[in-house]
């Protein structure tokens, strides 16, 4: 293509469009609005908070290492990382299972399916939250049907704790891996399971040796995906965990609004960011290196 | 029984399917009939016991926001479209080394959690005004301008996938048939990229309209958006307004959606996969 490209150029003259002219004014945009403001930002991480909004004129390292020495904080990063985690997993499993009988369904109830999957997670997650507070709340359906079966005595706390705030990020999470997660079923032949199955496999075999080696790296992109939608949840740890489950994302939101210490906020981002590219880069590169060592 | 028989009987999977997809409607479920419900001022019932439109009643105090919303989502749609285009058309037709870093660059700022790209913002918008005689965050345009940030990969993405498909030959039949390159770029690549730019307009639109990270931190009284009210009464002031407003946005959310999958040609099933 680029070759058929170039005999243009060379033929065309004046009359050629030059393409790479367009790229300049959104990489400057792009590169202006991505440098400027985290050099900004990344200064003032290592500035102390004097209370007030105002902060120390002199660098440090003081805000990082009240981060990974206060008690407080390093059980905001554990609860951060260990509820998106949980969450993920969930998610994988739900998404999976989800996936794998639309894909197997096929025809037009999966299309539909799909695109009701798929509205859900387009309408601003405000509305969708509400509606689970309302849900899952004291007096909600889900209590409602509980205690009307006699299955509990007195409603279930599934909301405003770290449970209401795992079922939120599982609900955030869904819609795109089960999107993701039908793509790649999708390109495990069926005919495989037939296979397996007419040599005698059991479907738990069929599931462990069949598919689950085809649908591996699709599971574990699915999972970094739904693991940084989990790190940067703030909406949903909010709304769901009752203003009492302090994720690093709420942290941030707190210590810039509420209580104006910048230099602390500037340094929990710097933190969270680098926290979400590590875990992504360590695991791509644990992914390519077993893929590299196989036969 | 059969095999064919013993693959198709009803599986753990499929019951799975079924209570996801009930868990992920029935917020939405709950809040519109609940929305239809004739209560006290405070409780919140569902399903409704007796229909009233009472809720609808409230919504007044949302509509300059609901109005905020979607004027920035249109602004930050139709510029992220913009600076979309040129660099799909950067990348994929010019010549230059480093296609692959480039995409990556592009695909950056959705990266960075939302939260952390408000923070940023906020801090960097104070720098602005202490430095220039213009504070972004007294007018709508810092909101745009740091959802601009986020919305330009959704629109690179989309416009790129488009392009790396279109076949080169038929461009080069136009041109053979003696219309000049921008005519051919106006007349046969451009409607050719309508798919493209249509799903990487709606995709900012989705982003910017529904944002709360972002705005959180960047919008006072005079530039609140919708999600910021309403997640800002959800936690101190619970109005049955509330209610009907998202009622609302619900159903103009799945007008939109039906509309540009049926008639701009949007195809959301095989838009996001690719993501």
């Amino acid at each position: 293509m680029s070759g058929s490209r170039a005999a243009e150029t060379g033929r065309g003259g004046a009359n050629t469009i030059r393409w790479g002219a367009f790229l300049a004014p959104p990489l400057l945009l792009s590169l202006a609005l991505l440098v400027l403001p985290q050099a900004s930002f990344l200064w003032m991480s290592f500035h102390e908070d004097l209370g007030l909004g105002q902060s120390s004129e002199t660098a440090s390292l003081v805000n990082y290492v009240r981060i990974v020495t206060d008690p407080f904080y390093l059980h905001s990063i554990w609860l951060t990382v260990y509820l998106s985690a949980a969450a993920a997993a969930i998610g994988l499993v739900l998404g999976f299972a989800t996936a794998y009988a639309l894909a197997r369904l096929g025809g037009w109830r999966a299309r539909l399916a799909l695109s009701l999957i798929l509205t859900t997670s387009l309408i601003t997650i405000v509305i969708k939250l509400m509606g689970l507070n309302l849900m899952l709340g004291a007096s909600g359906l889900v209590n409602q049907a509980l205690l009307a079966v006699g299955a509990v005595a007195s409603p279930v706390a599934f909301v405003n704790n770290e449970l209401g705030v795992l079922i939120g990020l599982v609900q955030y999470t869904l819609p795109i891996l089960v999107l993701m997660l039908f793509g790649v079923v999708q390109t495990i032949p069926v005919g495989l399971e037939e296979a397996a199955a007419i040599h005698g496999a059991s479907r738990a075999a069929i599931f462990a040796r069949v598919i689950l080696p085809l649908a591996r790296t699709g599971l574990i992109g699915g999972g970094l995906i739904a693991f940084n939608m989990g790190m940067g949840a703030f909406t949903s740890a909010v709304l769901l965990g009752g203003g009492r489950v302090l994720t690093m994302p709420v942290l941030i939101q707190q210590k810039m609004i509420q209580s104006s210490e910048y230099g602390m906020g500037a340094a929990l981002s710097t933190v969270l960011l680098v926290l979400v590219f590590t875990v992504n880069i360590v695991v791509a590169t644990c992914v390519t290196r077993r893929r590299g060592s196989r036969p | 029984m059969s095999l064919s028989r013993r693959l198709r009987r009803i599986t753990l999977s499929q019951v799975a399917a079924a209570l996801v997809v009930v868990f992920l409607l029935l917020p939405f479920v709950i809040v519109m009939g609940a929305s239809f419900d004739q209560s006290g001022a405070y409780e919140i019932r569902f399903p409704p016991r007796s229909l009233s439109l009472e809720a609808y009643a409230g919504i007044g105090k949302y509509l300059p926001a609901l109005g905020r919303s979607a004027m920035v989502g249109a602004c930050v749609a139709a510029l992220a479209t913009v600076f979309g285009l040129m660099a799909a058309l950067g990348i994929v037709r010019s010549g230059i080394v480093g296609k692959e870093t480039l995409q990556a660059f592009f695909r950056l700022s959705v990266q960075i959690p939302m939260v952390v790209t408000g923070a940023v913002f906020l801090q960097f918008y104070y720098h602005v005004s202490a430095v220039l005689p213009w504070n972004p965050m007294s007018s709508m345009a810092g909101l745009v301008i740091a959802h601009l940030f986020v919305a330009i990969p959704y629109t690179v993405g989309a416009i790129s996938a488009v392009l790396v498909r279109i076949d080169p030959s038929v461009e080069e039949a136009a041109n053979s048939l003696g219309a000049s390159h921008w005519a051919t770029f106006r007349e046969v690549t451009f409607p050719m990229l309508r798919p493209g730019l249509v799903a990487g307009m709606f995709y900012a639109f989705i982003m910017s309209f529904g944002d709360v990270p972002i705005a959180i931190f960047l919008v006072n009284q005079d530039t609140m958006t919708l999600p910021v009210q309403i997640f800002q009464d959800m936690q101190f002031d619970f109005q049955r307004g509330m209610l009907a407003v998202s009622t609302i946005v619900v159903v103009l959310s799945l007008a939109l959606i039906l509309g540009l999958q049926r008639y701009a040609g949007l195809d959301l099933v095989s838009s996001s996969g690719r993501k």
